[in-house]
């Protein structure tokens, strides 16, 4: 979908080392490797991508790992692959069966 | 005894085996049907839990509270309220269930709401559920749209 129009878009290919901040306005795909803060508004985590920091998005999607903080105002989805662990905040989760999760869960919107 | 009607067309093809052996067949099936009915809600039966699925579940009806302590081998439904500590091989938690206090099973289906500390082997968290507390697991399944806060730790 992302290959149609890349603008505003960040690729992270895999072996790819990436170090600091990064204000992504459309989709952010992970497949090496991110240490820092990522915003994004859609964020893909391929199965070899690791994300070790802040993590924060509309829509994320988790196959490889993501360390320390994520956040995500709209949906969260952890597949089979995927490893998450610190402090997450989520609106609507998903987690598929062999996921890893390890740390503490805050729902954004608890009464809604 | 419906099952033995409906079955009977298939066993008149078998006319070379005894009366004794298909009446033995026709209990083993609808041992089955039973077992795989009660069980349903389950999401995991394989073969090496089904001598326990085949025992019958215990029930808390909706309405019904219970305060204490249960304790279970087998298969607990709650679909009623229960203030306690739980620990059975496996608990489901319907969509009317609520469950307050600490809770340890092998397998934990999740539709209603849960409260307090969690520990489990194969958690399964319905779309409509609410869980809050710490929860320590080997597997866990989240639904879209359940609605989860606390620890997790994955074991």
């Amino acid at each position: 979908m992302a290959e149609v129009n890349q603008q505003g878009c960040l690729f992270v290919g895999e072996g790819v080392v990436l170090k600091g901040n990064f204000e992504v306005p459309d989709i952010a795909s992970i497949s090496g490797t991110v240490e820092g803060e990522l915003t994004a508004k859609q964020v893909l985590i391929e199965a070899t991508g690791t994300v070790r920091g802040k993590l924060t998005g509309e829509s994320i999607d988790i196959r490889g790992e993501v360390n320390e903080y994520v956040s995500s105002s709209r949906s969260l989805i952890i597949r089979s692959t995927g490893k998450v662990t610190g402090s997450i905040n989520y609106s609507e989760i998903e987690i598929e069966k062999g996921g890893h999760l390890h740390g503490d869960l805050h729902n954004l919107n608890p009464h809604s | 005894m419906s099952i033995f009607s409906k079955n009977t067309p298939a066993t008149e093809n078998e006319s070379s085996t005894s009366n004794e052996e298909v009446t033995q067949e026709q209990v083993a099936q609808e041992d089955f049907v039973a077992s795989t009915s009660a069980t349903e809600q389950v999401t995991r039966v394989d073969s090496s839990s089904r001598s326990s699925v085949l025992t019958k579940p215990s029930i808390i009806s909706e309405g019904f509270t219970f305060e204490g302590t249960i304790t279970s081998d087998g298969v607990l439904n709650i679909a009623g309220t229960v203030r306690g500590k739980i620990t059975a091989k496996s608990v489901l938690i319907d969509s009317s269930g609520q469950v307050d206090g600490e809770l340890n099973s092998e397998q934990l289906v999740i539709k209603g709401q849960l409260k307090g500390d969690v520990n489990c082997d194969d958690l399964n968290v319905g779309p409509l559920a609410h869980v809050d507390g710490n929860i320590s697991y080997k597997y866990i399944h989240i639904q879209r749209g359940g609605r989860v806060a606390g620890k997790f730790i994955k074991n």
